[in-house]
């Protein structure tokens, strides 16, 4: 798995793959039985590299006592930032997550939305080459979840190199540049969204009641009926040239044609996909002949 | 060395966040009052800022006895009873969550994914509990130093060595309380074990303090007997030349006289040497047990002994000495001097005993079970994953 400069990288996985692990053995929280990797060019360890990595760890919890730029001010301090920098950047991150007002609070009165944001605030605190978030809209509800969303688009259109750890693959579908799949702790997938789904890509033809079997017998191999829904054909690996001759048929044949569309695997799909192929019964991509899952 | 004093300045935070901090601030401000209502006057002692006056012949104004009992009371009374117990008793609940919380999950993923070294922030963290007690000493050694100044009229600056030394025998519980925070994470765990400790110490002390004053008793009691012995001895020595000399050309009243004389001289001997034996086999008896609690107490710090020093350390009038004025001897000679019964020599001895061990050894020793509790903790706080 490598993470590219200046890109949003997911990594996904279910409950207990090992990405939270993965991120702790990077931030040196947790010492691996065994280990080969870097970080910015330095070996995964290397304590004076971390003052170049922001991070934010999953269910995280700030001192109680502290208000929220008193906890900006000291984990900054932990991480080397000089006093004039840090009083500078308290108040530009305290800015840029929306929390200025709150400056003065303390961190043990903020929902958990404002936790998040005070937790991304202090990760970028020392300007991190790299940035690492772990389930950064973890229990937070929809708005803030929005609110964060937004901040990490921010920050990518800045040039930040992000490293996001989630389950929630809506999300990392509309910020990340590059994901990677782990599951039980290997990285099963990595790419970009679009290479790991192109091999996806399909025709759906949505026909006005049943195929009459006739018509299906007449069709030609390329094409699949769903068992769920006999009125919907998919053509996989199709594009638009291909599509043509079968719309003529069904036409020629007297079936009405509801709808025509291109469709693409979504990452939830790629992530179902790559979870079932670590098991014997593992899923080939894209539609196949009768187990085809609906988008 | 930001980050050290980021750390710090977070502990400092941490303790006055805690109620109980300014808690004990008030407590030792009432503490300080109390200790500032007494005083003296041209005719004794005055009590509640003057509202009752005790005339005494010795305690006045400007006398030598005033000055000793003014700062007897602040060494082994206030210091002892209130910083060495109670106020201790309040740091311990204070600080026993220092590494709990530290160590919680979601808390110290955050510092510790910082580029600081562990063995740094377990040490800084270390400091900055102690650093309660010693914020509070100092306070409370300034109002004691302002208090002692206006009754007694003299500056006393070894009053503020009570700060080292409380923060000192602080410290000795709080490597238990740091090393069973580390490694359970529970405040409430980390608290009891310490206060268990605590008693331990101050069981084990007891007891061997106890027995000391048994064995001493009885070497006492044994060297008496042995003279009371060799009395008999010679008594019954001196009765029987008597006799032979009596038995040549005495009357035969004389001679029934001295036969009784040695009947009773021989059965007063037969008794003195019963009780010795029975007094040497008692401190037989007592001497694996000396032996097996003064092995029990080698290892555990010297709690008590380290706040003790400051009743040594603190300057008094070396003519007389607060022990005198508590058991009411004012050091003019007014007593007829008397045989010390056996119960005082063993209390003399123990006392002997207590001055001859160095503030070297107390110190040493203590830092030394310190240091390796220490050691323990700090091995389980960076080798642990998190």
């Amino acid at each position: 798995m490598r993470v590219h400069e200046g890109e949003v990288f997911g990594l996904l996985g279910p409950n207990g793959a090992g990405k939270s692990t993965l991120v702790k053995i990077l931030m040196t929280v947790i010492r691996p039985s065994r280990l080969q990797g870097s970080i910015l060019g330095k070996p995964v360890g290397h304590k004076p590299t971390l003052k170049k990595v922001g991070y934010l760890p999953e269910h995280h919890r700030f001192p109680k006592h502290l208000r929220a730029g008193e906890v900006l001010d000291y984990f900054a301090a932990l991480s080397g930032v000089p006093r004039s920098v840090r009083r500078r950047r308290t108040d530009e991150m305290l800015e840029l997550v929306g929390m200025s007002d709150w400056k003065k609070q303390r961190v043990g009165e903020f929902s958990k939305g404002m936790q998040q944001r005070i937790g991304i605030a202090q990760a970028l605190m020392n300007d991190p080459s790299i940035l690492m978030l772990d389930e950064p809209t973890d229990g937070v509800d929809p708005v803030g979840r929005m609110e964060i969303r937004d901040l990490l688009i921010r920050l990518r259109d800045q040039g930040r190199t992000i490293f996001i750890n989630s389950h929630l693959l809506s999300e990392l579908e509309m910020v990340c540049n590059r994901v990677a799949i782990m599951v039980k702790g290997r990285v099963s997938m990595e790419g970009t969204i679009d290479d790991l789904t192109s091999a996806s890509k399909r025709y759906e033809i949505v026909v006005d009641g049943d195929l009459p079997p006739a018509v299906e017998a007449s069709i030609g191999e390329d094409v699949s009926v769903l068992e769920s829904d006999r009125s919907r054909l998919v053509l996989p690996n199709a594009d638009s040239h291909k599509v043509q001759p079968i719309i003529d048929h069904l036409r020629s044949s007297g079936v009405v044609i509801e709808s025509v569309q291109p469709v693409r695997e979504s990452l939830e799909e790629l992530f179902m996909r790559a979870v079932h192929s670590t098991g014997e019964d593992a899923a080939t991509p894209g539609a196949i002949k009768g187990k085809v899952s609906q988008s | 060395m930001t980050a050290v004093v980021a750390i710090l300045i977070d502990s400092y935070r941490a303790l006055k966040a805690q109620r109980l901090f300014k808690t004990v601030l008030g407590l030792s401000l009432v503490v300080i009052l109390g200790f500032a209502s007494f005083g003296f006057n041209e005719q004794g002692m005055t009590f509640f800022f003057g509202l009752l006056d005790v005339e005494s012949e010795y305690i006045y104004e400007g006398s030598k006895w005033a000055k000793t009992l003014y700062l007897g009371i602040f060494s082994y009374f206030i210091v002892t009873i209130w910083l060495g117990w109670a106020a201790t008793i309040l740091a311990l609940i204070s600080t026993s969550s220092i590494f709990p919380s530290f160590l919680s999950e979601g808390a110290v993923e955050l510092t510790m994914s910082k580029p600081v070294r562990r063995t740094t922030m377990f040490f800084t963290k270390y400091l900055g509990g102690l650093m309660f007690v010693f914020l509070q000493v100092g306070l409370f050694c300034i109002g004691a130093f302002l208090v002692v100044g206006w009754r007694v009229g003299e500056w006393n600056a070894t009053i503020f060595l009570a700060i080292p030394l409380v923060t000192l025998f602080f410290s000795y519980l709080f490597c238990v309380n740091v090393f069973f925070g580390v490694l359970t994470r529970s405040t409430l765990v980390a608290l009891l074990f310490t206060v268990l400790f605590w008693f331990m110490t101050f069981g084990v002390r007891t007891a061997d303090d106890t027995l000391s004053m048994v064995q001493f008793r009885t070497e006492t009691l044994v060297s008496m007997s042995e003279k009371s012995v060799e009395t008999a001895e010679g008594n019954l020595k001196e009765y029987r030349e008597e006799l032979v000399e009596i038995q040549q050309d005495g009357s035969d009243s004389a001679k029934e006289y001295y036969e009784s004389q040695l009947k009773r001289g021989e059965l007063n001997l037969e008794n003195e040497q019963k009780s010795l034996d029975e007094r040497r086999e008692t401190l037989n008896q007592l001497k694996p047990w000396s032996i097996t609690l003064d092995v029990i107490r080698w290892p555990l710090p010297e709690t008590s002994r380290t706040i003790g020093l400051l009743g040594r350390w603190v300057e008094q009038d070396n003519e007389v000495s607060f022990e005198e004025i508590i058991s009411g001897d004012w050091g003019e000679g007014g007593e007829e001097a008397r045989d010390k019964r056996p119960h005082e020599i063993a209390s003399d001895r123990i006392q002997e005993r207590e001055n001859s061990v160095s503030a070297f050894r107390i110190i040493g020793k203590s830092l030394l079970f310190e240091f390796v509790i220490l050691m323990f903790a700090w091995w389980i706080f960076v080798r642990r994953d998190y």
